[in-house]
């Protein structure tokens, strides 16, 4: 039941990032409209599975099927926030594509082997969907940051064609990549208490040099470098674009290395 | 008189050409005196995207050569392989087309008209103009002030002012907290000034060499007025540069740009270059954080949205084709004219001469009413001769058959030396103002 709703859901997502991309060639207005509805509906059903399921596994997603699963959920509600606010509906051909890949393994990989692990410890749900919201924020952000650098290669190398006119101005991308980057840092920051208060509850792992703490802790520290070097360095465009998505490629490795692919469904988070 | 229009423009030579034939005001006058020796006419068109000269002489292999030489001295040996040339009614064509902002960068754009019009007059000032190209003036404003008003080409685009202002809006989001600052108070700052001002931008500083002249833009379209010596502590505090002076080097470099970069934090900072030759070094795009352009950049730019424009220049041409064959029509007509009273005339002294001749041969065997119908019968000949010819030329049909026929007649009545019919023109009978 669960599984076919993230199914249809990913079907409206689908049909999303194809209205998105047709919106990038002819900006009708009622194409932006089909793709937020069509991005909310995918969203509404995705919510009922999702809480359908965790509601069994003491309010997490269980295993990497489900942290994909949630990931493209975060990603999408973040786009769709960011969509209702700024109407800028064209940054959907860049997100929603996205969203379709990074929801493609929580469908395909079986999710047959879900089972609820180990102890139940209170603040693991906090943890995980933070981390997750921290991941699914610094996608969007890459996200933004990739339509940045291809919108300044336009204006610089004075290319006046199909993206230089639909893609938003280069202030606008580098504000949002801004704010954006705040929200992962924050996410992060608070994935990186809740998961030491977490490892010390288990004795004796409060720090175990895993490649996934190794990669959060870097990609926290990207993110502190970037919201500083803006914040007080007055750092912004092309450089703070690059080091977003460097921070975004090592919270995916630090995302990826939370799952044990080997006895895939097996991991803790 | 034959016309012809020379020159070149955005659409076939770079900057750089451009640049080198952009001739300060006393210059120009002298061109225009050299080449508009009566009976010759002419007047130099030259703005940032164009440098055509018109005119308009009897003899017009001559005064081509000259022209070109001229254009090649000054723009050097390679301006004349982005010459192009308009002869007859081309050139009238092309002018019409000009004025009407059909040739324009910016499809549509009012500034032209302006432009062609202050030629004109430069032109007539210093006496290089005068009836042939003063009435092709008159035919080409009128014509522009008619497409202005029946084709929707004026309103669907602007100016290079206008689009300046759509390239700025793909770097910022919005102009209402941006500094801009004008360099230069002349119409094209002006222009600029009411197009940022359109689009929401409220801190407008006005830097010009002359203080007065910027306090004069500054009031009237309310900006403040800074002393040009504070430019680069103003560049500090810009985010919009629009330059439009008349200097003859960069005032922008990489150099003096780039020293300002760190009082202001490498911010974003988007500079216009609206005159021909740059106030801005191309190098300045370099920056990381500056995005420069030039009036061409802005060429390519408006080029890609002219698709838009496209249907309406089509109609604008439509009226352009019948404006210019009207003038043609008219032209034929007046220049038909005086062919029709010199062939009369040519045939009343005839008649007159053979009564003569005939009553003095007969001596005094005649009453005076047999001499007033001998007299009546050699006037009545002559004027059923002349029915015919008469009315073809005065009825002119609009493929400049009056030229035509006009020039045929005064070939075959050997009127060829005949007068010209005003003190303008050359001897006109046999000038092809039609086809070149």
């Amino acid at each position: 039941m669960n599984h076919a709703l993230v199914s249809l859901a990913c079907h409206a997502y689908v049909v999303a990032a194809l209205v998105y991309l047709v919106y990038l060639v002819r900006q009708m207005d009622a194409l932006a409209t089909g793709g937020r509805v069509l991005v909310g509906t995918g969203l509404a059903l995705h919510a009922v599975a999702l809480v359908g399921l965790f509601g069994a596994q003491g309010g997490r997603p269980v295993g990497v099927a489900q942290g994909f699963s949630t990931f493209a959920f975060l990603l999408l509600t973040i786009f769709l926030v960011v969509d209702v606010c700024y109407r800028k509906p064209v940054i959907g051909a860049f997100i929603t594509p996205l969203a379709v890949a990074v929801l493609m393994p929580g469908l395909l990989l079986d999710p047959g082997h879900v089972m609820s692990p180990d102890v139940q410890r209170p603040l693991l749900p906090v943890h995980i969907t933070i981390a997750l919201l921290g991941v699914a924020a610094s996608a969007v952000a890459t996200g933004v940051a990739v339509m940045y650098l291809l919108m300044e290669r336009q204006v610089k190398g004075k290319r006046f064609g199909l993206l230089f006119s639909r893609l938003p101005s280069l202030e606008f991308l580098d504000t949002l990549n801004r704010r954006l980057a705040v929200l992962g840092f924050i996410a992060l920051s608070v994935t990186l208490v809740t998961g030491a208060f977490f490892s010390s509850a288990a004795p004796g792992f409060f720090w175990t040099w895993t490649s996934k703490q190794i990669a959060t802790l870097v990609a926290w520290a990207v993110f502190a470098a970037l919201v500083g070097a803006r914040s007080f360095g007055g750092w912004r465009g092309r450089r703070v674009a690059l080091l977003t998505m460097t921070g975004f490629c090592l919270l995916l490795v630090s995302f990826l290395s939370s799952y044990d692919f080997i006895h895939v469904g097996g991991g803790a988070h | 008189m034959e016309f012809l229009c020379i020159g070149l423009s955005h659409r076939t030579a770079p900057l750089g050409v451009r640049e080198r034939l952009a001739l300060p005001e006393a210059r120009q006058v002298e061109l225009l005196q050299r080449l508009a020796q009566s009976p010759n006419e002419a007047f130099l068109v030259s703005t940032c995207n164009r440098v055509e000269l018109y005119m308009a002489a009897p003899d017009m292999n001559r005064v081509r050569e000259s022209a070109r030489e001229e254009l090649q001295q000054l723009g050097g040996p390679d301006a004349l392989e982005h010459l192009y040339e308009h002869r007859g009614e081309d050139a009238l064509v092309h002018l019409f087309r000009v004025a009407a902002s059909l040739d324009s960068m910016v499809l549509g754009e009012a500034q032209i008209l302006g432009q062609v019009k202050e030629a004109f007059e430069k032109g007539q000032g210093v006496g290089a103009v005068r009836g042939e190209l003063t009435r092709v003036c008159a035919a080409a404003f009128g014509c522009a002030k008619r497409v202005r008003t029946e084709t929707a080409i004026g309103r669907a685009a602007t100016s290079m002012a206008s689009a300046a202002v759509s390239l700025a809006s793909k770097v910022f989001d919005g102009l209402k907290d941006k500094t801009v600052l004008l360099v230069g108070a002349g119409e094209m700052a002006e222009l600029a000034a009411r197009h940022l001002k359109q689009a929401g931008a409220t801190k407008l500083l006005v830097a010009n060499r002359t203080l007065a002249r910027a306090e004069a833009l500054a009031a009237e379209v309310g900006a403040t007025a800074r002393p040009y010596e504070e430019l680069f502590t103003l560049l500090t505090a810009a985010d919009v540069v629009v330059c439009s002076t008349a200097s003859p080097v960069p005032i922008f470099t990489k150099e003096n740009v780039g020293a300002v970069g760190k009082a202001r934090k490498h911010r974003t900072l988007f500079m216009v270059d609206l005159a021909v030759p740059r106030d801005i070094a191309p190098e300045v795009g370099e920056l990381d954080w500056v995005h420069a352009y030039d009036v061409d950049d802005i060429q390519k730019f408006v080029a890609e949205n002219a698709a838009a424009r496209a249907e309406e220049a089509q109609k604008a041409g439509v009226l352009v084709a019948q404006e210019v064959a009207r003038f043609v029509r008219d032209r034929a007509v007046r220049n038909g004219v005086p062919v029709l009273a010199q062939l009369r005339q040519r045939g009343e002294s005839i008649a007159r001469a053979e009564v003569e001749r005939t009553l003095a041969a007969i001596g005094d065997g005649l009453t005076d009413k047999q001499r007033k119908s001998v007299e009546a019968m050699a006037r009545a000949i002559v004027n059923k001769l002349l029915h015919e010819p008469t009315a073809r030329l005065r009825s002119v049909g609009p493929e400049h058959e009056g030229n035509r026929l006009a020039g045929a007649a005064a070939e075959l009545f050997g009127l060829e030396e005949a007068a010209p019919p005003t003190g303008a023109g050359g001897p006109n009978v046999v000038a092809n103002g039609g086809k070149g």
